[in-house]
């Protein structure tokens, strides 16, 4: 009786967390255009797709964005998880506090900060600007997930070591990175997913040259969301089932 | 060495791409909502590569131009009140009617209206109306002729309302014969009051896409769109429209080009090929909403044409009223609003 209980109880989450994204990828092959009922199988949506450039081009450069601004805040954000980690230094509390800030603060101030800097230095709004305002609210992410997996671990293994006499940089190669490299792992992947989804900061501080994907598929509900949105989102779908498996792959080789 | 031949090539093609690029027009405006073909000939055409940029709603559009002093973007396409209250900041330039040879085309009922006299700052592009939908097979649409229908209590629990202040204070200004862009206090009060009777009959407020709830079946009369009606029609011909006899609400999206535009000849170029009459019919069959180029209408074919939800009779567009800016009294419009939905 528990048995039954407990694995209905888990199909209900299942459900309940997949069956939207079930139907939107059936309906990426649906004839109807607002996916009321089903009215036959089709590629079209596919094909359409294939054919609206400016879509695409738009999906193109939310995952350049996504992958530079993930790629650098992991970068930046490591780095400054150790420091908080391993060094003191004046306005350690501060700096630590002010990431809170930036992580808490609404994303609609973030955005109007943001273009009033762009525009007080003169910066022309477009791919760098929009780099460095996502490079900026995914970095509290990362400083997060890899400090908390740095506090996490022993620290008598790095005092081991530098009995040992290993240097500075070999703690860091040999015992940290190995140590702390799933959280940096998915530092990364957390960044990347905020950046991709991220309108109301993009909104503000993209220019026209560079258009993201989120912005464009927002704008659309004027004339209705065509079925090309859900192309893309199966798209998008099938590559995170492929980065997310390619993660997992990764994570236990290494373990 | 063998390097440096083809780098100075690279750094040529660059240039010479930089020159073209100088040939080119920033477009800030809903996605899709001009025709991406359309945009594609013009370019063919004239060579001006067209830069197409998007935004959400009329009110991001506004605080981006505003904080740029309206830099960055050489035509936007803004509603008609904000057209009003764009022009009163000076953030849009006169448009020179002496470059836009097809302006002769556009239909003098959509001309000339409060909200930008003589068309100084804007041309029309598209228009559409704010009336009542009904579900044919639900509710007979002949029972159904005015706003004040809705307040019938019949409907408690099941209509459905945009979720736009000056939309849904339209109606009831209406409804007691008032105008849409009045800004007497007691006027709007009056309007309020009879909104609280409404309150009881509403089900649900929707901001992106009324046509959504129509076609699920989870609404069967209620305020929508006229585009909207057009689209849902594709799927469910049962979805009418009706234009109620006070007046439905209309509005009509136009081209600016604000103070700051670095392609000012581009962009009169661009809006006079917007006006031609084979661009303009292609826009309507893309789009659906109504075009104001008489030209246009004529090459349509006749089911179009005569289609009353996308041409309303020439009647009911010259008795109704655009929405302008009601500049202060916005604020009391928007305190009564924010009572109405939390319902105190």
């Amino acid at each position: 009786m528990m048995k039954v209980f407990k694995w209905s109880f888990i199909a209900a989450i299942f459900a309940y967390l997949y069956l939207p994204i079930a139907i939107l990828v059936i309906n990426s092959f649906n004839v109807s255009k607002y996916g009321y009922e089903w009215k036959g199988f089709t590629l079209n949506w596919y094909a359409k797709l294939w054919e609206n450039e400016a879509l695409a081009q738009a999906f193109l450069n939310s995952l350049l964005i996504a992958t530079l601004a993930a790629t650098a805040a992991t970068l930046i954000g490591t780095l400054m998880a150790l420091a908080l980690y391993r060094y003191r230094f004046p306005l350690k509390a501060t700096s630590s506090g002010l990431l809170f800030i930036v992580m808490m603060s609404p994303d609609i101030v973030l955005a109007i900060t943001f273009l009033v800097i762009f525009i007080a230095l003169g910066i022309q709004l477009g791919f760098w600007s929009l780099l460095i305002a996502h490079i900026t609210f995914c970095l509290p992410f990362v400083v997060i997930t890899v400090y908390a997996q740095l506090k996490g671990f022993d620290q008598y293994l790095l005092e081991a070591a530098q009995d040992l006499g290993a240097s500075e940089s070999r703690i860091f190669r040999l015992i940290i990175f190995p140590l702390v490299f799933p959280a940096i792992v998915a530092g990364w992947l957390l960044s990347f997913t905020l950046s991709l989804d991220d309108v109301i900061i993009s909104s503000f501080v993209t220019g026209p040259s560079f258009e993201i994907l989120p912005i464009r598929v927002f704008s659309m509900v004027k004339v209705g969301v065509s079925p090309e949105v859900n192309v893309l989102a199966t798209l998008l779908l099938a590559l995170s089932l492929l980065l997310v498996t390619f993660s997992t792959l990764l994570l236990r080789r290494k373990h | 060495m063998k390097k440096i031949p083809a780098l100075l090539a690279a750094v040529l093609m660059a240039a010479t791409t930089a020159l073209h690029a100088e040939e080119k027009l920033v477009v800030y405006n809903w996605a899709e909502y001009i025709p991406e073909s359309t945009l594609a000939d013009f370019t063919k055409e004239t060579g001006i590569k067209v830069e197409y940029s998007t935004y959400e709603n009329n009110e991001v559009m506004y605080s981006k131009i505003k904080l740029q002093k309206g830099k960055g973007y050489d035509i936007v396409v803004p509603s008609s009140y904000l057209v009003s209250k764009m022009r009163q900041e000076g953030l849009l330039q006169k448009i020179d009617p002496a470059k836009l040879t097809n302006l002769k085309n556009l239909s003098p009922d959509l001309l000339d209206k409060p909200y930008d006299p003589g068309n100084e700052y804007s041309v029309p592009y598209l228009w559409g109306s704010t009336g009542i939908g009904v579900n044919a097979k639900e509710i007979d649409p002949a029972t159904i002729t005015s706003w004040a229908d809705l307040w019938d209590e019949k409907w408690q629990g099941k209509l459905l309302l945009t979720d736009d202040v000056r939309e849904v204070f339209h109606m009831a200004l209406k409804k007691n014969g008032f105008s849409t862009n009045t800004t007497n206090p007691d006027e709007i009060k009056t309007a309020y009051e009879d909104l609280q009777k409404l309150m009881l009959n509403v089900l649900v407020f929707n901001a992106d896409a009324p046509r959504e709830p129509f076609l699920a079946g989870d609404v069967n009369l209620g305020m929508i769109w006229s585009g909207e009606v057009i689209m849902a029609q594709q799927e469910n011909p049962d979805i009418q429209y009706i234009f109620p006899k006070e007046g439905a609400g209309f509005w009509v999206d136009s081209f600016a080009i604000p103070v700051g535009a670095e392609h000012v000849e581009n962009a009169h170029k661009f809006i006079d090929y917007m006006l031609r009459p084979e661009v303009g019919q292609k826009v309507v069959e893309e789009l659906g909403y109504s075009t104001p180029n008489m030209a246009s209408k004529a090459l349509l074919d006749e089911d179009t044409q005569n289609n009353p939800v996308i041409f309303p009779p020439a009647d009911i567009v010259k008795a109704s009223e655009f929405q302008q800016d009601v500049g202060d009294a916005m604020k009391v419009y928007d305190g009564y609003w924010e009572k109405l939905k939390t319902g105190k």
